[in-house]
């Protein structure tokens, strides 16, 4: 809502306050100022001068030469204007001084006469296209002050940034009583009287068949009008206000609704059928009207329209029909001032998509009790501005009158909720001011009469707000609450998510977020098959792009994509991982399920961002990725269900996204909590990824639900340990850990640890096996272990080892 | 041979000092302090042939000598023995960087949203999350906000079907919770919301924190004073703030709260569009209607709600100028923070 400062002043006195502290005031009642801007600043430094001789210039038959008294000296101009003459006053740009186009004046020599500056035309100014001379001011104003000034342009544009329930404030006067409330100074009437309007012999009639959606419609008739331009200065404030000046009639409805609040139309009188207006929802058969845009509208059967006898003319509140939009050549006009209902009107203005100041107001609900003073107010300016003749009397139809609303306002729970202690008749005073009627009850009672305006009002907590508005916010204490002690409850996932951020972070990588929703072809990149879950997209109605049009149900995706913009920009070692929710549609129409999930990734350098003084070049490759999950079951102290790995292979279940050769499953027993290893060749290339990603994703609330060790204190061994290594050759298709794993799982005596600490391909081993070395650590809790008892042992292992693995011992020839 | 003992320490730790890297130290201990062809082993090995009244006496110096030149190379030795297990050259070089393993950092969103939330658990309040697809139901309707209402305009909101939607604001949390429980209630609700708009301020997708208070005769002083008490501490200064009226469906009175702007201090500048204050959050006391629709007496209980945008806390704690940043995940904007 905009408006401006001369606008306010004559329906409130703002004298003594600057515009500043108007803005400042207004804000903190809750009107939030959002710009304040000073008009026609850019005519600041244009003056009024006052031409004292006019000559022929000596080389030039349309020009002349000037003397122009400036109010402090005399200049010579040059002048190209056909109506200057000696004695005008008018408008000088002298040197350095910027036209509001932009135009710099300096001094300059026309056909080799010298001229000190221009005058200018109403055009030239920005003040109009009025561009056959200059301007010809009033010859009693003085020379050398602004333009500005002159002409009483000086103004200020305010713009509030109105919330949805104060649609009260949609006006020039609803600003000016807040202003009230703190000036002191009293709101002037929009009209001095009202005429009333008694339906009697007015040649027309006012039918409302939908009194549901319409509680009011006034009208009244206006002859002999001449179409034209509106005044100057409506036109001006309307410019100012961001509204387009079109005709007197059109520019004085929009005038009296932007300075009352109430929208209003005029219809040409002559094309009205039947000497009616009917105010009710479409017939079956109508089914569009031409509205003054000149669209047609599909109508529906919830749509509240203006008809005539025969046929719809407006949709109500929303848009006037071409059929009785005023012209040119209208002498007649029908004016009406009417109330629809907001929720119909947001509805239609909605279905129609055409927003209109009108449904603006109408949506937030307008006054009823405004209908006749605003339509008194708009034929007063009709008649003054268009010559026009009104009817003595008018239509007005009021099947929505409501008495007012009375509310009590328990003095103590203003109090208590403000947590300020208010007395009876400050509250009072309070409520008086914006024009509530109060009266007392009792001592710590009031009864409020709400202003039929402040449709807002309908509770005892609302006036408790306007009260506290009125105080003043900053005028409210700060306290403490006193509440019971309690330790607050706490959410696991949320506590597990933070563990795991915490040991990604610890491990090198960075945190991504990614947007929930992305781009369905993610999944096809993915190489998902069309039966595969995460298929089943909950998709949005209305999304931004194709980019961010579904949920996404793998995080995988998003990741990618941030690789290739690190790598795009130079930084091709990357550690990111990302915990968020994804998306998975069970059923239509349902809520999709929501779960929790991690996923880390790396690519490039093991060492990302390293010196490389010490760190040779060393790509990260499948054992990066496992260690850091290893790591982080490590740390979360997660024991699976029995003693199995939680890494298994499983080609059936191996993700198509994934690169068969080089990945392994996330496993609980039979559970599977995701998946790891190097993102599937063809998926990268979707993402544009020229270099290898090994990556991980863990359903977190899988991982809720799994066991964590306890911290259990074991006493430290007193005596050493013993170690044994073993290398075997076995056949390359035995996985080396599962050497490890059958070496504990014989649950030797005096057994405390196995590791590999080598793997080897190649010459002189054997085509189709690999020689693995391990080292065995024996030890005793009860004594210093000797040779032989570690021998027996140790031969057991070896012997078992080779009997279950179809291994030998690597022979010397083959060292 | 008092006098040799005497010129043999003078010489040996003139040489000392002459010293500076591992090979000459051992130079040097071989040619004093060799055990076979050292000059102070040599020395006292002379003591056999001086006169046996004098041996005692010289036989004390001259281990005193040796002591003496033998603690002086031990002190020099250490310089060297520190340097060469310091680095693998044997030579350390200060100014050389550091070897370190890599340390990755939280997203800026998520440490804002932690520590804000750090804050509140301080303040004894608990945590709760909820779905980022919601109906309808929770988001509008149960916060006062029936269809057709002008509020909605206030949210550019994102739909899955007629009734579900992904939720415009973390505020659905209010019922979600007041419903099950019984007050006293203390929660804040940290999560992703969504709206359909995408300019350089603002992204189709970003973080909120709701927080609410219901108890008996909870106050707006009340509210004031828990919300300046976030401020201060989340801002690390006692910055003014101030308290504006503004319009809420789900809360009455609602309040919008500014503070100074931490970029001019107050004296307006483009940040806070000169007017020398930030909006940081909205708020208020929580609307009897809300509380109604989850069985509350509203006569009885009270209470306050509030909603911080992430993001824009996070831009003004760390001058972040375009919101858009957030979500491309690079490196070079990740790791500044």
């Amino acid at each position: 809502m905009k408006f401006t400062l001369s606008w306010l002043n004559q329906f409130i006195s703002t004298e003594g306050l600057t515009s500043a502290q108007i803005a400042d005031k207004l804000t903190m009642l809750g009107l939030e100022v959002d710009s304040v801007e000073e008009l026609f600043v850019e005519l600041e430094h244009i003056t009024t001068a006052r031409v004292t001789e006019v000559n022929k210039h000596p080389d030039a038959d349309k020009l002349t030469v000037c003397a122009v008294d400036t109010g402090t000296e005399i200049v010579q101009v040059v002048c190209g204007a056909p109506n200057v003459r000696t004695g005008m006053l008018t408008a000088i740009a002298k040197p350095g001084v910027k036209l509001p186009d932009g135009t710099k004046i300096k001094k300059a020599k026309v056909r080799g006469v010298a001229s000190a500056g221009m005058l200018c035309s109403a055009r030239e100014l920005g003040l109009s296209n009025e561009h056959d001379g200059i301007l010809d001011l009033n010859n009693h104003l003085a020379t050398g002050i602004s333009i500005a000034e002159a002409l009483g342009l000086r103004d200020t544009v305010i713009e509030v940034d109105l919330t949805p329930n104060r649609s009260d404030c949609a006006s020039v006067r609803g600003i000016a009583r807040e202003v009230g409330s703190f000036t002191g100074e009293v709101l002037k009437p929009l009209v001095p009287s009202v005429t009333p309007l008694t339906g009697k012999n007015v040649g027309y009639e006012v039918i409302i068949e939908a009194p549901d959606l319409c509680p009011r419609y006034t009208a009244r008739r206006l002859t002999n009008v001449t179409i034209g331009p509106s005044p100057l200065w409506m036109q001006q404030r309307l410019t100012a206000v961001g509204m387009r000046s079109i005709n007197n009639i059109v520019d004085i409805t929009n005038y009296v609704m932007l300075e009352s609040g109430q929208p209003l139309h005029a219809f040409d009188f002559t094309t009205l059928q039947g000497g009616k207006i009917i105010v009710r929802r479409p017939t079956a058969a109508e089914s569009t009207i031409t509205t003054l845009d000149n669209n047609q509208r599909i109508l529906d059967s919830e749509m509240l329209l203006i008809c005539d006898a025969n046929r719809p003319i407006a949709v109500a509140g929303v848009m006037g029909g071409l059929d009785t939009e005023i012209t040119d050549t209208t002498t007649t006009i029908l004016l009406e001032s009417a109330c629809f209902n907001p929720v119909s009107i947001r509805r239609t203005a909605r279905k129609l998509g055409i927003p209109s100041e009108a449904s603006y107001r109408f949506e937030r609900g307008v006054d009823p009790n405004l209908a006749d003073s605003a339509l008194e107010r708009a034929v007063n300016l009709i008649v003054e501005y268009t010559g026009a003749h009104a009817d003595g009397d008018g239509v007005d139809v009021y099947p929505g009158k409501k008495s007012a609303i009375e509310l009590q306002l328990r003095i103590e729970r203003v109090s208590t909720l403000l947590g300020l202690a208010l007395s009876r008749d400050q509250v009072a005073n309070y409520l008086q001011s914006i024009e509530f009627l109060v009266t007392a009850i009792d001592e710590t009672t009031l009864a409020v009469v709400v202003p039929s305006f402040r449709i807002d009002i309908e509770r005892e907590i609302d006036l408790i707000e306007e009260v506290a508005r009125l105080v003043g916010y900053n005028e409210i204490p700060t306290s403490q609450p006193f509440i019971r002690m309690d330790y607050p409850k706490r959410d696991d996932l949320r506590v597990l998510r933070q563990e795991t951020s915490r040991i990604m972070t610890a491990q090198g990588f960075f945190e991504a977020i990614n947007y929930s929703f992305v781009a369905e072809q993610h999944l096809d990149l993915c190489r998902l098959p069309v039966d595969d879950q995460r298929r089943q997209v909950t998709r949005l109605l209305n999304p931004l792009s194709e980019e961010q049009a579904v949920m996404r149900t793998m995080l995988l995706p998003g990741i990618l994509e941030n690789m290739l913009r690190n790598i795009n920009f130079q930084r091709p070692d990357i550690r990111l991982f990302e915990t968020g929710k994804v998306f998975l549609q069970q059923k239509a129409d349902n809520l999709p399920e929501e779960r929790l999930q991690l996923c880390g990734a790396i690519s490039g350098q093991r060492y990302p961002n390293a010196e490389s003084l010490y760190y040779s070049n060393q790509e990260a490759d499948f054992y990066d990725i496992k260690g850091v999950v290893t790591n982080l079951f490590q740390v979360l102290r997660i024991c699976g269900t029995g003693n199995a790995s939680f890494f298994q292979l499983d080609p059936a279940r191996i993700p198509p996204y994934c690169d068969p050769a080089c990945t392994a499953l996330i496993m609980d027993g039979t559970t599977m909590l995701g998946a790891l290893g190097a993102v599937h060749p063809e998926t990268l290339k979707g993402f544009g990824i020229k270099q290898p990603v090994y990556f991980f994703e863990i359903d977190l609330e899988k991982l809720l639900v799994l066991e964590r060790k306890q911290k259990q204190f074991a006493a430290l061994p007193k005596y050493p340990s013993v170690k044994r290594d073993i290398s075997l050759v076995v056949p390359d298709s035995v996985p080396a850990g599962d050497l490890l794993r059958a070496i504990h799982t014989q649950q030797q005596k005096y057994l405390e640890s196995a590791d590999i600490f080598d793997v080897y391909r190649g010459k002189p081993i054997q085509a189709g096996y690999k020689s693995v070395a391990l080292s065995v650590t024996y030890r005793s809790a009860t004594a210093t272990l000797d040779d032989q008892s570690v021998d027996k042992v140790h031969e057991k292992i070896v012997n078992s080892l080779m009997a279950d693995f179809n291994a030998r011992y690597r022979e010397g020839s083959e060292e | 041979m008092e006098q040799e003992l005497f010129r043999l320490q003078q010489e040996a730790e003139e040489a000392l000092r002459q010293v500076d890297d591992v090979a000459q130290l051992e130079a040097f201990r071989v040619k004093f302090l060799g055990r076979k062809g050292g000059l102070l082993s040599g020395i006292l090995r002379q003591l056999g042939t001086v006169a046996s009244q004098d041996r005692p006496r010289l036989g004390q110096l001259a281990n005193d000598v040796k002591q003496a030149v033998e603690n002086q190379f031990e002190e020099k030795k250490k310089l060297f023995v520190t340097s060469s297990i310091g680095t693998a050259s044997g030579v350390m070089d200060y100014s050389l960087p550091g070897r370190y393993l890599p340390f990755g950092k939280l997203h800026p969103v998520t440490q804002v949203m932690e520590e804000i939330c750090s804050i509140f658990e301080g303040l004894g309040f608990a945590v709760a999350e909820g779905p980022d697809v919601e109906t309808d139901y929770y988001n509008f309707e149960a916060l006062n906000i029936p269809k057709h209402h002008p509020a909605r305009d206030m949210h550019d909101t994102f739909y899955i079907t007629e009734s579900i939607l992904l939720r415009t604001h973390t505020s659905p949390m209010q019922a979600r919770i007041m419903e099950k429980q019984d007050p006293p209630l203390r929660y804040i609700a940290p999560g992703k919301v969504y709206r359909c708009d995408s300019d350089i301020t603002h992204t189709p997708m970003f973080h909120q924190v709701e927080g609410f208070l219901v108890d008996k005769e909870v106050s707006f002083a009340d509210l004031k004073g828990v919300l300046t008490s976030f401020t201060h501490k989340m801002f690390e200064k006692e910055l003014a703030l101030r308290f504006r009226p503004s319009f809420f469906p789900f809360t009455e009175p609602s309040a919008e709260v500014d503070i100074a702007c931490v970029i001019c201090g107050g004296k307006g500048c483009r940040v806070c569009k000169r007017t020398g204050w930030l909006e940081i959050l909205g708020s208020g006391l929580i609307d009897p209607e809300v509380l109604k629709m989850v069985g509350y007496d509203p006569d009885i209980y009270s209470g306050f709600a509030f909603g911080l945008g992430v993001e824009r806390i996070a831009m003004l704690k760390y001058g972040i100028d375009d919101i858009r940043l957030y979500y491309e995940n690079d490196l070079r904007f990740l790791s500044q923070f």
